[in-house]
């Protein structure tokens, strides 16, 4: 067991993890941040991924030592002000959402494409969320989604 | 009926519920952790069928934080059995949650450990010792039904579980009489529904209260209630069931399963909160199955394609303890699909086997009706050298012939085939995609293209599984927000929005003042279910009940208030108003003020306070079969017609989707955005069966496929150029004209790409038989065609 500490949504937030500790399950259970979810806990769904040093990762792939010291955004950094990031708006307002399972690991890989400034290709978005799997709304309106986000889209 | 689609019904509103879902407050089980919650962990047998001769947990009660282990046998003469079957045609069958003196598949729980944290519980399942006797797997549904094959339940002596026949007077002498008999063997491959969230139970028992709350990420939660009263013994009226939000259940959430029985118990043993998170691992090994029927099918045509008869045997694989026999039935009762086809006879068989229990999956045998009958009329009409659209046009139930009693006794409530498939090879722009096959033929490229007309009956209801019928308690508080109590959860369904849109039409409340509340027992109405389609076909008619009996009293209210009478009077702007004199008017708000305060002035009669409940029965069931056996146990009938576009590349075997075009018709829609977005999920979901997903065993009865690496769900790199649009015929059996909008995307894509596939390497004389079509499966046929005509 070893007490670890890092900066989560911009705050110092620490606790105990076993080295075994999942990133997600130290993130869930022992910070109770609940917006990242677990859907398959070996990487593929996607539902639990979250920025880990300004870059996306499932956070079911990382142990939670690993990060001590480390700055991680979940979807509860997203909103700002209680104003609801572009991202989330934009959400929002295409219909990208059914169950809302997937949604926050969606929204943090778009998050990881948009971060860098640049307006992303329709082929960089697919690229981005190619490793969140949606099971409700057929992807459509998440790509309109990220592009809307985007700002213009060439 | 009226169909009253007044605004903000029919528009495309924002969906309420999305705002936490993107904020990440969303409340789903596995986020709930009340204190003191220990966590459970299940061991799960790694044979497909064996006797335990014993099970030792001795070591494992010494491990770090272990509260407790049980067993089969701990709990067997505790509890009562598992209520399996539910269908007269079932043969029923005593099981536990926990298997206690044998294993009958692959996956099934044996053990639970309870501890501190979900760690130490899992490790404490590798120190369980279990000492199993391995029997012969049965695995193959044919041989299953062999003399002297292996029985999974010794109690039924052999593995046919089910047995449905029906049969029109002089079906042989059509088929001795026909220009031409279409004959083939075509099999509906074993799927899972795969929702992103695997199942998750929390149960809570208060010694202290002497009650029970079970938060479930279920679809069902007050049948569920009452099948926690039944097993564990304690009384239903102690036990609250509370769905949170679900992360999605496509069917696979409707039934019940054994760790939901089994935490509740261990709850009320322990007095301590019990908290189980299935890994996707256990949920592919143990979550319901669907599809898996083979069907030995005919088809007696005249020479034009007229279809004279249909004749079919199916042999369907329930698993190991079957719980519904709707797959089988649904098959059995639609076969015909959207045909005038009025000679028919089928022999169903439901088989037993050692693969995990079969149950509910988006389309549930409706859509392995739909598949072999569109795979059928293809390899009918390539054989008669018709067109698959004119064959098609040619057979179709014709609009004026609706509501339209098919042969098995179900009634159709509306329809325009001829229409949709029209407009679907109008979007299509069928005629130019032949030529352009014809010159990509040319050049060695292999397109095909594959026509379907898919209907999908929606909104069951079964005696004792009765999804006929639906309730929504509504209240308009004192301060002028109304709250809606609605029987049926939801599980990415939009509930919360489209039952706002209804109440906010008829009452004058305004949507953002309307909050619906769903999926806790305690203060929803009862009601069955989330499942086959049936929100849009019951629960939102019976929001609309609800709606209406409130709109009646406001506006009878404002009528003794204003002395205007109430037939004269109008809703609009916040106020009950004379229609021809708009100045004669009253706020709602005053209204509602004198509803709960000023009560001496209300009409005679009516009580104070603004609850009202409404109750939507749909009409179009039949509970029990005529003399014939016909009958009819789904409601409504939407439909959708399809044009997909591939090209196969015949040095990988890849397909690649190059266009599906489809018209769908549901009905009036209460929100279009929310169906647009269900149907596009729902048609990637059938891509996804036809192409890359199976649930494969190997001899021995080991699930091959139990993660996401083997068993592939499409993702966004995935999805083809897709054009979607409605064409509308209302529903006439309820109120708002809605039919059911979850399920006819799904099953879209398995007989329209097998087409299309079957279309792009006709030259090379492949027939696809067997399914997915994966690139391997491809390569292979293309092989077999090759060595065959070689």
């Amino acid at each position: 067991m070893a007490n670890i500490s890092l900066t989560v949504n911009g705050e110092t937030r620490s606790g105990e993890a076993e080295s075994r500790t999942l990133l997600v399950h130290f993130l869930r259970d022992t910070l109770r941040l609940t917006g990242t979810h677990v859907g398959c806990v070996v990487g593929r769904c996607g539902a639990c991924t979250v920025m880990w040093n300004g870059a996306p990762v499932k956070s079911c792939m990382v142990f939670a030592v690993q990060t001590d010291g480390d700055e991680v955004v979940t979807v509860e950094g997203l909103a700002r002000d209680k104003r609801l990031h572009p991202l989330q708006e934009a959400f929002w307002k295409k219909d990208a959402v059914e169950c809302g399972y997937c949604t926050p690991g969606m929204l943090m890989s778009a998050y990881g494409l948009l971060s860098n400034g640049k307006t992303p290709t329709e082929a960089e978005i697919k690229k981005a969320i190619s490793g969140n799997l949606c099971r409700c709304t057929g992807y459509g309106n998440i790509v309109a989604a990220i592009r809307e986000a985007a700002g213009n889209f060439k | 009926m009226d169909f009253p689609i007044n605004p903000p019904i029919g528009e495309r509103v924002r969906r309420k519920e999305t705002q936490r879902f993107v904020t990440g407050t969303g409340r789903f089980v596995d986020d709930l952790l009340p204190p003191g919650t220990l966590h459970a962990s299940f061991t799960r047998s790694p044979c497909a069928h064996a006797r335990i001769n014993s099970v030792d947990a001795s070591a494992a009660l010494t491990m770090p934080g272990v509260r407790a282990v049980f067993t089969g046998k701990d709990i067997a003469d505790r509890i009562k059995p598992m209520r399996v079957g539910g269908s007269p045609l079932l043969r029923p069958l005593k099981l536990y949650p926990l298997a206690v003196d044998k294993i009958r598949y692959f996956g099934e729980p044996v053990a639970v450990v309870v501890a501190d944290n979900r760690y130490l519980a899992e490790d404490a399942v590798e120190a369980i010792a279990i000492d199993y006797e391995p029997l012969p797997a049965v695995i193959d549904p044919e041989a299953a039904l062999e003399p002297g094959a292996t029985p999974v339940h010794d109690v039924l002596g052999g593995n046919k579980v089910y047995k449905f026949h029906f049969a029109t007077d002089g079906i042989d002498e059509i088929f001795a009489k026909a220009d031409v008999v279409v004959k083939e063997r075509i099999r509906s491959h074993r799927i899972t529904a795969c929702p992103i969230e695997p199942r998750a139970y929390l149960a809570h028992y208060s010694p202290d209260e002497d009650s029970l709350t079970m938060w479930s990420a279920t679809a069902n939660p007050h049948s569920l209630r009452g099948r926690i009263a039944d097993v564990i013994n304690f009384p239903e009226g102690k036990i609250r069931v509370i769905a949170p939000d679900v992360g999605g259940s496509f069917g696979v959430k409707i039934q019940t399963y054994q760790e939901e029985l089994l935490l509740p118990f261990i709850s009320r043993e322990l007095g301590r909160p019990i908290k189980w998170c299935e890994t996707r691992v256990e949920h592919m090994r143990n979550g319901r199955h669907g599809r898996d029927q083979i069907h030995y099918i005919e088809m007696a045509l005249k020479k034009d394609g007229t279809i004279l008869g249909l004749r079919d045997r199916i042999i369907a694989d329930m698993g190991s303890t079957y719980t519904v026999d709707h797959s089988i039935m649904a098959s059995a009762l639609y076969m015909t699909g959207v045909y005038q086809i009025q000679n028919y006879a089928v022999d169903a068989t439901g088989v037993s086997t050692n693969k995990t229990t079969h149950g509910s999956l988006r389309g549930i045998g409706k859509a392995d009706a739909a598949y072999v009958i569109e795979r059928l009329v293809d390899i009918a009409a390539r054989k008669l050298n018709i067109d698959p659209i004119d064959i098609r046009m040619k057979n179709f139930i014709p609009a004026e012939s609706f509501p339209y009693r098919n042969v098995t006794g179900a009634l159709y409530d509306s329809g325009q085939y001829h229409l949709c498939l029209k407009r679907t090879a109008e979007i299509a722009g069928y005629e130019k995609l032949k030529q352009e096959q014809a010159e990509l033929r040319k050049k060695g490229i292999c397109r095909g293209i594959g026509v379907a007309l898919v209907m999908e009956p929606t909104s069951s209801s079964r005696i004792h599984a009765t999804g006929g019928y639906a309730s929504c308690r509504m209240r308009i508080d004192p301060s002028g927000a109304a709250t809606v109590f609605s029987s049926m959860g939801e599980q990415g369904q939009g509930h919360e929005t489209t039952i706002a849109q209804i109440v906010a039409s008829q009452t004058g409340i305004p949507f953002e003042k309307i909050t619906v509340i769903h999926g806790d027992t305690l203060p929803t109405p009862y009601g069955f279910g989330t499942g086959s389609s049936r929100s849009s076909v019951v629960l939102m008619p019976s929001a609309w009940v609800a709606a209406k009996k409130m709109r009646e009293k406001l506006v009878g209210i404002g009528a003794r208030l204003i002395g205007v009478p109430p037939e004269r009077l109008e809703i609009g702007d916040g106020k009950v108003f004379a229609k021809e004199k708009r100045d004669q008017a009253i706020a709602i708000a005053e209204i509602i003020r004198t509803a709960y305060g000023a009560i001496h002035l209300l009409p005679e009669n009516m009580e104070p306070g603004l609850e009202t409940m409404g109750t939507f029965v749909n009409p179009n069931i039949d509970y029990a079969p005529d003399d014939k056996g016909r009958m009819n146990t789904f409601s409504s009938y939407p439909y959708a017609g399809v044009i997909a576009v591939v090209d196969v590349d015949v040095e990988t075997g890849f397909i690649n989707i190059v266009r599906y075009c489809t018209v769908h018709d549901c009905g009036n829609m209460i929100n279009p955005q929310i169906v647009d977005t269900q149907q596009q999920g729902s048609i990637m979901q059938g891509i996804g069966a036809a192409l890359y997903e199976e649930l494969r065993y190997d001899e021995e009865g080991r699930l091959l496929s139990s993660t996401f690496m083997d068993y592939r769900l499409p993702c966004v790199e995935e999805v083809p150029e897709l054009a979607l649009e409605h064409i509308v015929t209302p529903n006439p059996f309820t109120p708002l004209g809605a039919k059911g909008a979850g399920e006819t995307g799904m099953l879209g894509p398995p007989p329209a790409l097998c087409n299309a596939v079957e279309d792009a390497l006709a030259p090379l004389g492949v027939k696809i038989r067997e399914t997915p079509l994966t690139p391997d499966r491809i390569l292979d046929l293309i092989e077999k065609a090759k060595s065959s005509h070689g």
